[in-house]
């Protein structure tokens, strides 16, 4: 049975390979360039943060830049891919076309089959994701030490183990999906539309609270003003603090000293149109206000990696699941 | 004793609503070749998929070689079942297939296999996806019965066959029960198709089994009676009136009887098996069109 589901993936499975490969070559040649441009950190041993920031300025500039680029974009839509490609079409086809009528009168029973489908093909999604994530995770190494951003929403997601989970979530996900849809083209879409859903509200809604996350209340100075908008009708203001510097800011209020989250008004006489913003920032910086600050520092990066895996292998467990009971009470 | 082929008891489907089977009870025994017959929407297909394992009953039991169908890889291993559109893998190779049944089952004779694909002059490396109707479905039969199964299950195998086709798959059909004796259910519409290779034989119409028994039997117990219409009325004991149609002066009588029948002043004639089949089709189908209800 894992002889014949290996039969039914292999040109998918040579394809993915082959895709795998042209991506290695990308990384393996832009990560000489990354070295190259590294060198002067590397050689640096004190007072490092110029050096450090010129190395990111000139990444920022090179072809490096745009293989990180292509990189992260691949881990994101890879796990969508092997939802709809890989997951979807897994029982959907066999259904849709009868094929499954011919497996289940072979001497095996719908549960092994099962069991040969959802491992074969999870190994094949785990596998294919866990080298491209392993191969991004390595190579980025030193921008990540450098920009000290790998914490940051959008890195976070295309970095360490949280890829792979993805990828056997979406995976399963398509594969259940077809068990209920019975038909491919529709599975394949609505797999698409559930994982995007999926996936976004897994940063917006969810990771934020998988690990608690620090608080601290800190002075708001006039130098951390990184904006505010004033309503020109009522005086309203809205102050935007710096967020946490090596973290992931996940919530950034302005309180007043009672604890109330600021809204001015603000004085016309600084802040309005005629207003200087230096001296705006000045005088708001004079109010007694404190930034109320809620976030993730660096170091919550593998405990936030373990918790979303373990959160996504989870679901994929439960959807697994789902798929054995009901191929063996409800499928025709 | 060897347990029977099919028994069923109580045997219901239900669809919501609609009944696919209802009430079906048969003990067919094991070695025979059974036709199974009736109408498009009978149920024959529900029956067969139950008896496979692919459904599971709304009530009732049915086992299948005394064994609960599809409970486990032994029963699957001895019933073969081949689906009415005759299923294979459109972009794998007929090789491909026979590996998949040497990988899958434990019986699996690639010998019988191979031989049977070399007789239909077909090219192994040759996809599924690009054969004929007839050629698929002699793919699935020839996974089937290299598999050798003791009983083998096919739903309506020569419906879309061509005349030539469905010979030759009949042919096939012959030489593996001749070769193994294995038991065999295929369900057709037509009983010209079942008459040359069945011994048993089950009406199912509108969801029911009308009768079911041995061929041999059925024939020696049914028959047509001629007569003038009065005599006709006074029918001795143990005779059951299948059908029966009238004119002014003369009725016809399909007549099911236990006993010898005494000829007397009606003429007592044998029945055909496809004129048997319909006798029992046009009595379970209430809502014949008028021009075909006599008088």
């Amino acid at each position: 049975m894992i002889w014949f589901t290996w039969r039914q993936l292999r040109a998918q499975t040579v394809l993915a390979a082959a895709a795998l490969a042209a991506f290695g070559v990308l990384l393996f040649v832009t990560a000489l360039l990354v070295t190259d441009l590294y060198a002067d950190v590397a050689a640096c041993t004190s007072d490092c943060d110029g050096v450090t920031k010129a190395f990111i300025l000139r990444f920022n500039s090179s072809a490096a830049f745009t293989a990180h680029v292509i990189a992260l974009a691949a881990l994101y839509v890879l796990p969508a891919l092997i939802g709809i490609f890989w997951g979807a079409p897994l029982i959907a086809r066999e259904v849709e076309t009868g094929t499954h009528r011919l497996a289940w009168n072979q001497s095996v029973t719908r549960t092994r089959w099962l069991v040969a489908k959802l491992t074969v093909g999870g190994a094949l999604a785990v596998a294919a994701t866990g080298l491209l994530s392993l191969g991004l995770t390595v190579w980025a190494q030193r921008i990540d030490s450098a920009s000290q951003d790998r914490i940051n929403p959008l890195i976070f997601g295309a970095r360490g183990i949280v890829p792979v989970a993805y990828a056997l979530f979406a995976f399963l996900l398509g594969a259940t999906l077809g068990m209920l849809i019975r038909r491919t083209l529709p599975a394949m879409a609505t797999t698409l539309a559930v994982y995007v859903a999926a996936a976004a509200a897994m940063p917006l809604w969810v990771r934020g609270y998988l690990v608690p996350s620090r608080h601290d209340t800190i002075p708001l100075i006039a130098e951390s003003i990184h904006g505010m908008s004033i309503s020109g009708d009522t005086g309203a203001i809205e102050v935007f603090g710096d967020g946490v510097a090596n973290a992931w800011t996940v919530s950034n209020r302005t309180i007043t000293a009672s604890g109330a989250t600021f809204t001015g008004p603000a004085d016309p006489a600084v802040c309005g149109m005629e207003g200087v913003p230096a001296k705006c920032h000045e005088w708001m910086a004079s109010l007694g206000l404190r930034q109320d600050l809620l976030y993730h520092p660096d170091s919550h990066f593998w405990s936030l990696q373990w918790a979303e895996a373990g959160v996504l292998i989870g679901l994929a467990a439960l959807l697994a699941a789902f798929c054995f009971w009901w191929i063996r009470h409800r499928i025709v | 004793m060897t347990a029977p082929a099919l028994k069923a008891v109580g045997l219901t489907k239900r669809y919501g609503r609609h009944h696919a089977l209802s009430d079906c009870t048969l003990d067919i025994p094991a070695g025979r070749v059974v036709g199974l017959v009736g109408p498009n929407g009978a149920g024959k297909t529900t029956l067969l998929q139950l008896a496979a394992g692919m459904l599971a009953p709304t009530a009732g039991t049915i086992e299948a070689l005394g064994g609960h169908p599809a409970s486990g890889a032994d029963q699957l291993a001895k019933v073969g079942f081949v689906a009415q559109d005759t299923p294979t893998y459109a972009n794998l190779s007929i090789a491909d297939h026979l590996r998949f049944g040497a990988h899958t089952n434990p019986g699996w004779s690639q010998a019988t296999a191979e031989e049977r694909i070399a007789q239909l002059g077909l090219d192994p490396r040759q996809k599924a996806g690009k054969l004929s109707g007839g050629q698929r479905s002699q793919l699935a039969l020839t996974m089937a019965i290299a598999k050798r199964p003791e009983l083998l299950i096919l739903d309506e195998p020569v419906a879309s066959l061509d005349p030539m086709a469905r010979r030759e798959f009949m042919k096939a059909l012959m030489g593996f029960t001749a070769d193994d004796k294995a038991s065999v259910i295929l369900s057709s519409h037509l009983v010209s198709d079942l008459e040359r290779v069945c011994d048993y034989l089950v009406v199912l119409v509108a969801s029911r089994v009308q009768i079911a028994g041995d061929v041999d039997d059925l024939l020696a117990g049914h028959f047509r009676l001629t007569g003038p219409r009065r005599e006709l009325a006074e029918l001795p004991g143990g005779v059951d009136v299948i059908e029966e149609s009238h004119t002014e002066r003369q009725s016809t009588l399909i007549v099911r009887a236990d006993v010898p029948l005494d000829g007397g002043s009606f003429t007592v004639e044998k029945l055909t098996l496809e004129d048997l089949v319909l006798a029992y089709l046009s009595k379970a189908m209430p809502a014949r069109p008028a021009w075909e209800s006599t008088r």
